[in-house]
């Protein structure tokens, strides 16, 4: 089994090869976007580059419940936590999620 | 102690009842100024303890010290630059984690810092327990848990402040990644600082804030290059990676210090919310909530109404005046000092009532938690008119006062929607407009008063509607700014915290609108009592008021208001002043020395028809906002807006009166009318396209 470090080298690779600065810590498929989570999905943060939301809560590894999310909204709601936000459905596409 | 006074600043995130401990600290010492610079409302205030005096200052609630909102600017200016002996940073406990982030950063900065955890009644309730002792020793800082709202025992607070400042402890600073600490050791080293903490303290800002332009080009080269290698390193930009680090680390440290004796499961807000934000009740109860707040400022505050102004009359006009005149005094020092300043106080003290009342509804709203619902609910109606919801407090707030509607847009984040929100809040009856409708109303509907009054609002509402989707359409062309928002968790607010926020709003605004009143009121008497010779009435002299309101009769006939009814044109004049000021106005011109039932008949037959009374109050309605609110409007926003909403809204209110008024009053020159208004209509759509086009890149840029 390779370990931590090894794993790390092996992403940062391909990475580079694919000149993709933020590889994805998931397995192709396995991420969607936050918007397409259904209502009382959890799922874990994979992804999220916007500091804003990163500032509330929303970093790498955190789980998330979706409360609300009707496709005629323009905003979703979710539970990070012990907190409730109501989020951008614009921001919500560029976070990525693990369904768990 | 060796300083004469000490500064004691509040810092937190928004919601956790830092101006709760404020007003527990500082009681009625308190003064309400602007942060120099730019118009964010500052709270500062005092308190003695043990002999020893303590400024405190009540900083705007923020998330952290990197956003680019105004309010954060100015929470972060404020530690770095003034230097406060000590912090005390209020911390949500039923949200831990979340809330420490921001005492992440006050730490890092090496800040004497006393943490004190509030909401612990909500955190009790959602099985949340919190080893405070653990998380003290973790910190480095000295924490106390505390529910401001009910049973603070505040005595105890000021001798944790007072030991505190004595004995400040060294907050123990978080670790980063490896890559982090190393940039930041090399960085540091070329810093050559005084001291260790302060030259970390300026590495980290170099890595998470833009460079500043003095910096040496070699200092600059490397902090690039440590960017550049961490970047890579990571994967993702130095801000997030230093985001994410400090989110681990609070990770750990939340699983050190909080115990869960309940799964995570619904909490009672999340039950509330499953209703008052659900598809089918959501919105019939955000409409019900909002009628219910229109329904007390006018039905509660109406009998008040008549009290205060018949206590006052009788004290003021009946023994106040009779004793004036007993002592002989002349005739014109007696009209200023009963009718002038006398009326001015009558008028500032017969607003108070329905202030009073959409200041309490404002404060219950907040304080229970529904505002951010609210917020939430009214989104889907602000997307499609291109503002983010959270644009909606601010215009809520419209319905109190537009000074501090204007105020509270600086929460949006971009500049785009702060302009938009503002020019959309004197859409928004303030509470000021309140006695204008009502007296009216009262005078030409008797009987359908409340109906015309709940209309008029309601017009306002759909007015900023449709003026928004223009404002969409040609200046404010790009999308709104991203809207991310906490839905704090539902309260029971209490007594005391409902009226202090309401008193000290009340106070305020009492205070900011009495003197412009008073100010207008005498300077509308003064010309009232200069006259000079006039052929065109009966007396054959006139006064310069009198003149001004005949000169301006020609553009305001088209709406009912002919050169008869001049007194109405000088009310509106008032009227920029503050609004309220329309009323008095109205009344000590109408009353020609006779009583104010003689006033109302006057103004009856001066306006002539109910028609002419409707299509003034939907010109008072929309013209352009009070003095105040223009100064606050150039102090946010520039001379630029301050004109463009001066303008744009006296045109537009111009265009609804006559349309009002002759529609209702429908005569042969109607149609003409009628014509010019809809050709001025296309006329101000064009021009704003025209405005759009300079403004967009601007905003695209924003």
């Amino acid at each position: 089994m390779n370990s931590n470090k090894h794993r790390n080298r092996q992403r940062r690779s391909r990475a580079r090869l694919f000149f993709n600065p933020k590889p994805c810590p998931c397995e192709r498929g396995e991420c969607v976007a936050l918007k397409e989570l259904q209502e009382d999905q959890s799922a874990v943060i994979t992804r999220n580059g916007n500091l804003a939301t990163l500032e509330r809560g929303l970093n790498q590894g955190m789980k998330i419940t979706m409360f609300r999310n009707e496709p005629n909204e323009p905003n979703l709601i979710i539970a990070v936590g012990d907190a409730r936000y109501v989020l951008d459905r614009r921001l919500a596409a560029m976070i990525m999620v693990r369904v768990i | 102690m060796s300083k004469q006074q000490l500064t004691i600043a509040l810092a937190g995130n928004p919601n956790v009842g830092k101006t709760t401990l404020f007003n527990a600290l500082t009681g009625s010492r308190q003064v309400v100024g602007n942060w120099p610079g730019v118009t964010v409302e500052q709270k500062t205030g005092y308190y003695q303890y043990q002999g020893q005096r303590y400024d405190v200052v009540d900083l705007p609630g923020i998330y952290s010290f990197l956003g680019g909102s105004p309010d954060e600017q100015i929470a972060r200016d404020y530690i770095f630059n003034e230097k406060p002996d000590l912090v005390v940073n209020i911390v949500d406990s039923s949200n831990l984690e979340r809330n420490l982030y921001l005492s992440m950063q006050l730490m890092e900065y090496g800040i004497p810092m006393l943490m004190v955890l509030s909401m612990c009644d909500i955190t009790e309730r959602n099985g949340i327990a919190i080893d405070t002792e653990h998380l003290q020793s973790h910190l480095g800082v000295k924490v106390i848990s505390a529910t401001l709202t009910k049973g603070l025992d505040v005595d105890a607070v000021m001798q944790e402040i007072a030991q505190t400042v004595q004995n400040p402890t060294t907050p123990i600073a978080p670790h980063y990644d490896e890559v982090v600490e190393k940039a930041l050791e090399r960085i540091q080293a070329e810093l050559k600082a005084e001291d260790a903490s302060t030259a970390r303290k300026q590495a980290l800002n170099y890595l998470e804030k833009e460079l500043p332009a003095e910096l040496k080009p070699e200092l600059k080269e490397l902090i690039a290059a440590e960017i550049d290698g961490i970047e890579k390193h990571r994967g993702q930009k130095v801000t997030n990676v230093i985001a994410d680090d400090r989110y681990a680390y609070i990770r750990g440290l939340a699983r050190d210090v909080i115990n869960r004796s309940k799964a995570k499961k619904l909490t009672y807000s999340d039950r509330i919310d499953k209703v008052a934000l659900s598809g089918v009740f959501g919105l019939p109860m955000f409409f019900v909530v909002m009628y219910l707040v229109f329904l007390v400022a006018v039905k509660a505050s109406d009998p008040l109404i008549g009290l205060v102004e018949g206590g006052l009359e009788w004290l003021i006009v009946e023994q106040f005046g009779g004793l004036l005149s007993s002592w002989s005094l002349p005739e014109w020092l007696v009209s200023l000092l009963v009718d002038g300043i006398g009326g001015g106080i009558i008028t500032i003290a017969s607003f108070i009532p329905p202030i009073f009342f959409i200041f309490l509804c404002l404060a219950l709203l907040e304080d229970s938690g529904y505002m951010a619902r609210a917020a939430f609910v009214a989104d889907k109606f602000l997307t499609r008119i291109g503002l983010p919801g959270r644009a909606f407090i601010p215009l809520m707030v419209g319905f109190g006062c537009t000074v501090p509607a204007i105020m509270a847009t600086r929460t949006l984040e971009s500049k785009r929607d702060r302009i938009f929100a503002s020019l959309l809040t004197p859409f928004m009856s303030c509470g000021a407009k309140l006695p204008v409708y009502t007296f009216l109303a009262m005078i030409f509907f008797p009987k359908r008063a409340d109906i015309v009054i709940f209309g008029l609002y309601l017009f306002g509402v759909v007015l900023a509607m449709l003026f928004g989707l223009m404002l969409k359409k040609t200046i404010f062309k790009s999308p709104p700014g991203s809207f991310v928002m906490e839905l704090p968790a539902y309260h029971m607010p209490t007594f005391r915290g409902i009226m202090g926020h309401t008193w000290f709003r009340l106070r305020d605004f009492i205070l900011r609108a009495g003197k412009t009143i008073l100010i207008a009121i005498i300077l509308m008497n003064l010309l009232q009592l200069i006259t000079v010779p006039f052929a065109g009435n009966e007396e054959g002299r006139a006064s310069l008021l009198e003149l001004a309101g005949r000169g301006m009769a020609p553009v305001l006939a088209p709406m009912g208001i002919g050169s008869h009814n001049w007194e109405a044109g000088v009310s509106l004049v008032s009227g920029l002043f503050a609004k309220e000021a329309i009323v008095g106005t109205l009344q000590s011109l109408y009353q020609r020395g006779g009583t104010l039932e003689a006033a109302s008949v006057n103004i009856m037959q001066g306006f002539g028809s109910s028609a002419a009374a409707l299509a003034y109050m939907v010109f008072v309605l929309l013209y352009a906002p009070c003095a105040a609110a223009l100064a606050v409007l150039f102090k946010e926003h520039g001379f630029k807006w301050l004109a463009f909403s001066f303008v744009y809204l006296t045109i537009l209110a111009w265009i609804m009166a006559v349309l009002v008024y002759q529609i209702l009053y429908f005569t042969a020159a109607s149609l003409l009318w009628i014509g010019v208004a809809l050709l001025l209509v296309a006329a101000f759509y064009y021009s704003m396209k025209l405005i759009g086009r300079s403004e967009s890149n601007e905003f695209k840029q924003a």
